[in-house]
């Protein structure tokens, strides 16, 4: 292959100074971290001119236009004009706080990419076996920097957007985790590269056996990164800007870059653990079963990108589609709907695994392959979780809209009337105060 | 006692509820849009995107569209075709119009005549509605309201034309990028 000549040649040359060890564990993932990280800030610059560009599309408006054919240059113009901005440090502001909030914002959203499998072989940067713990560990630590930015900023839109944000991560981040575990017990690894390579061995993407895993992926992924139609953190009306209400310039693009990073980040993992991430059905029979190992890495990133923009492009369409959700849906759908559809997902998903482990050999039917790495089915295995898994999908729908019937017709102001004491006139307390008091 | 009644959902109401078909009659909707900008096809009506890039491309206004107003002249002997006569200045609701004209002393048929004719138009923009009254009084279809539409200055004594500006046009600086 002449396209990948040249990364032989690298190799060759450095073996002339340095060990292959050296080579192997120091300098090739210098260069992989260097690509990720360049990759991923050009990639924040250019979502915000998609996003700007879908936005009006989808509102049959242009978008920009002035810089640069069809705009393509505007990200480059935001970005000088961000950095040439006055960097204010409010007076009251606690000033090292202030200070490193959005690094760690930015820090935490960059450090997940370590792990993320973006294809096989040379093309993830390194495979350890806790993977997917990592990512949901690092990614929580995100949290921290919005609280600490919201408090430093020594403003009460600052702290409340930061209250907010902290609360909906928070509980979003137990139904994300929670919904992770059905398509682990397929996996059988926490090791993403692992996830992969059992979507591969079984050929099949993991949300066809979780489908209800897979929606509460999505919700609470978009839910956890403060996008539309969960951004009650900026909501404009209420907050100014949430929690970077008091940032400017560079530091908060910064904070731009953290959450764009942190939507990559949700993306790849959604893409690794549900839609088989650089998997694709024929690409290994006609690349790498001939020979072609560099092409078919390739092949797998591009495969792997184009299923991440995919459900980027979900983030932007969402987000243009549904209004903001008040706090108190926004908790609702959180705690009432996806923590216990998570709950019952897990149950469903033990329930099928256990199912199809107790056919396996019963009046010669054959439903497991094997269980080496993941779990291997035959195409009857196979048949019985998809039909628990839309099954668990439609029961948990039932179940829970039958229970959470009541919550939406929510009305804070009929609980109030309910509450009030029956024989109390209107305009008395309900409670009469204790005597002496005052 | 609820202060807001809700009225009881009927079953087709829940379905619809627990299918969520809102929200994806919703996100069907963004994504006609979408791929009617793309393509520059219709998405409800018209065309695909209705931005239009100002100075880039004008726009096309409509046939009755009023606006600068223009004395026409004769196109072979570049003479105004304003007999003075007034008409216009009488017909304009809000009397923006002062025809000025002066005596010529012509000989016709051997005999000294005086004969009227234009020596200054004064049109004031700043008061006119572009009703167009003027176009229709004239009765050598000299004065005319353009398709033009650029009639913004620096300053309130711009928008007082003349005769100059009136016959030659007024000199705009036409942004193309």
């Amino acid at each position: 292959m002449l396209l990948f000549a040249p990364i032989d040649f690298i190799n060759q040359l450095l073996l002339k100074f340095f060990s292959a060890g050296t080579i192997n564990y120091v300098i090739w993932p210098f260069i992989q971290v260097g690509l990720v990280v360049t990759i991923v800030a050009g990639w924040v610059a250019y979502a915000t001119y998609l996003e700007r560009k879908i936005s009006a599309f989808m509102q049959a408006r242009l978008g920009p236009m002035r810089v640069g054919p069809w705009g393509l240059l505007q990200p480059i113009a935001d970005g000088i004009k961000l950095l040439t901005k006055e960097d204010f440090i409010p007076e009251k502001a606690d000033r090292w706080i202030f200070f490193f909030a959005p690094y760690i914002a930015v820090a935490a959203a960059f450090i997940t990419f370590a792990v993320i499998p973006f294809g096989p072989d040379w093309a993830v940067i390194t495979d350890i076996n806790i993977g997917l713990l990592f990512v949901l560990a690092v990614s929580s630590v995100g949290v921290l920097a919005l609280i600490l930015a919201g408090w430093s900023s020594n403003s009460k839109y600052s702290l409340l957007g930061a209250l907010r944000s902290s609360a909906q991560m928070i509980s979003y981040e137990v139904a994300m985790g929670l919904s992770l575990v059905g398509a682990l017990m397929f996996a059988r690894t926490l090791s993403l590269s692992g996830v992969v390579s059992a979507q591969q061995d079984d050929s099949v993407w993991f949300f066809v056996y979780q489908p209800l895993g897979f929606l509460i992926f999505l919700v609470s992924g978009i839910a956890e990164n403060n996008r539309a139609p969960f951004d009650l953190p900026e909501a404009e009306s209420e907050l100014v800007a949430g929690f970077h209400t008091e940032y400017s310039g560079f530091r908060w693009s910064l904070f731009f870059m953290a959450e764009y990073a942190a939507m990559v980040i949700v993306s790849a993992v959604a893409v690794t653990v549900y839609l088989g991430g650089w998997y694709f059905p024929f690409v290994y029979r006609y690349t790498e079963a001939n020979g072609y190992h560099n092409l078919y890495v390739i092949v797998s990133l591009i495969v792997f990108v184009s299923k991440l923009l995919a459900i980027l492009y979900l983030y932007f369409w969402l987000r243009w589609t549904l209004p903001r959700f008040r706090y108190d849906q926004l908790m609702d759908i959180g705690w009432k709907w996806l923590i216990p559809s998570a709950l019952i997902n897990i149950v469903i998903s033990a329930l099928a695994i256990f199912v199809v482990q107790a056919l396996n050999g019963w009046h010669g039917i054959k439903s497991i392959d094997a269980l080496s790495p993941g779990l291997n089915l035959t195409p009857i295995g196979k048949a019985v979780m998809i039909v628990m898994g839309l099954a668990g999908l439609g029961l948990t729908g039932l179940l829970l809209a039958r229970i959470n019937w009541r919550s939406r017709d929510f009305n804070l102001k009929s609980q109030r009337r309910n509450i009030r004491l029956v024989n109390v006139p209107r305009g008395k307390p309900a409670v009469a105060p204790v005597a002496g008091e005052g | 006692m609820p202060l807001v009644k809700i009225p009881k959902p009927k079953f087709l109401v829940k379905l619809r509820r627990f299918f969520m078909a809102d929200l994806l009659q919703g996100l069907r909707l963004t994504l006609k849009y979408n791929i009617g900008a793309i393509t520059d096809k219709d998405a409800v009506a018209g065309k695909g995107i209705y931005t239009e890039q100002y100075p880039k491309v004008r726009p096309d206004v409509a046939p009755r569209f009023h606006g600068a107003p223009r004395l026409n002249m004769d196109p072979e002997t570049h003479d105004t075709l304003c007999i003075a006569c007034n008409l216009c200045a009488i017909a304009c609701p809000e009397d923006c119009i002062d025809v000025l004209a002066m005596d010529v002393e012509i000989i016709v048929a051997g005999k000294p005549r005086k004969k009227k004719v234009l020596d200054e138009f004064i049109f004031d923009t700043s008061r006119c509605m572009f009703c167009a009254l003027c176009q229709e009084a004239c009765p050598t279809s000299c004065l005319e309201l353009t398709q033009d539409f650029e009639l913004a200055t620096y300053s309130r004594a711009g928008f007082v034309w003349n005769r100059e500006m009136l016959e030659q046009g007024r000199e705009t600086v036409k942004y193309t990028r």
